[in-house]
């Protein structure tokens, strides 16, 4: 287990605790650069497989660490990150420190939620009127948001919040209200997430 | 008689071969098998599918996505010959 797998970047104090981690490992820790911090755990593996396990085991941690000591903020990585040494590491923090910093500031103190639409099986819905209406209810109180994917023709909308930890409540309602509202339609509400959707660093390609 | 020959086969030879990949495509469609894996999940989270169904259909679909992936690697590699 001489590689290591990241999980994401923090800023300050360094994290440790005990966990079942990506790829059989049971612990995660952070290895810093100045104040910047990658939390790892240890990997035999520079190109891990996917699977569904430990895709499951990634978004896991991630939240943990959202979680850890009263909230920490983390830039997260997609699934897949790993690295030769604590060397190759320390040099990739130190390269992209810039891009952490920025979005680092970005995504302080929120957390991504998802909401997907999705339509009854014989309803009819006048998507753009559902667009409008999800809209002004929601994204006064988001910071930021961003439209994934319709992979299904049952889905009306499917879109990513950035909110504020301190208007999450106040989010909640909004989604409680929305889901009053329309009769033939499901809001599927998920998360708290870390923050993928709205961080953009690729690190990927100088391991 | 082989200058007429070429002339006249190769268009269709080409022709045949785009048609014969982009059916390749439609049939081992990689990015429809994983849209209907994510639909899957959603269904089987608003409870429209049971767990066993959910399950059912999803190794179905996983089986399928691994030989689509496989169709389009030997393909693009060149290992694949178009009989036409």
């Amino acid at each position: 287990m001489n590689n290591r797998y990241v999980y994401g970047i923090v800023d300050g104090d360094p994290i440790e605790f005990e966990t079942d981690a990506v790829g059989g490992a049971d612990r995660v820790y952070t290895i810093s650069h100045r104040r910047l911090g990658a939390v790892v755990s240890d990997i035999d593996t520079t190109d891990p497989e996917e699977t569904d396990e430990d895709a499951k085991r990634h978004d896991e941690v991630l939240r943990e660490i959202m979680d850890h000591d009263g909230g920490t903020a983390i830039v997260p990585m997609q699934f897949g990150m790993a690295f030769e040494s604590d060397r190759t590491l320390k040099n990739v923090l130190r390269g992209a420190r810039p891009a952490f910093r920025r979005a680092m500031s970005d995504i302080e103190g929120r957390v991504e939620l998802g909401l997907k639409v999705v339509r009854d099986e014989d309803a009819d819905v006048d998507t753009e009127s559902v667009e409008k209406g999800v809209a002004d209810a929601l994204e006064s109180i988001a910071a930021q948001s961003v439209p994934n994917d319709l992979f299904s023709d049952r889905l009306v909308m499917n879109r990513s919040y950035l909110v504020d930890r301190d208007v999450r409540e106040a989010f909640d309602e909004a989604v409680a209200d929305l889901e009053e509202r329309y009769d033939d339609l499901t809001f599927r509400y998920t998360g708290p997430f870390a923050p993928y959707s709205f961080v953009d660093v690729a690190i990927g390609a100088q391991r | 008689m082989f200058v007429l020959d070429d002339l006249l086969f190769r268009p269709f030879v080409g022709i045949v071969d785009a048609l014969h990949t982009v059916a390749l495509d439609e049939l081992y469609d990689v990015d429809a098998l994983q849209d209907e894996l994510k639909e899957n999940q959603l269904l089987y989270e608003l409870g429209e599918r049971s767990e066993a169904e959910y399950r059912e259909r999803k190794d179905e679909l996983e089986a399928e996505l691994e030989v689509a992936r496989d169709v389009h690697e030997r393909l693009s590699s060149g290992r694949v010959e178009v009989k036409t």
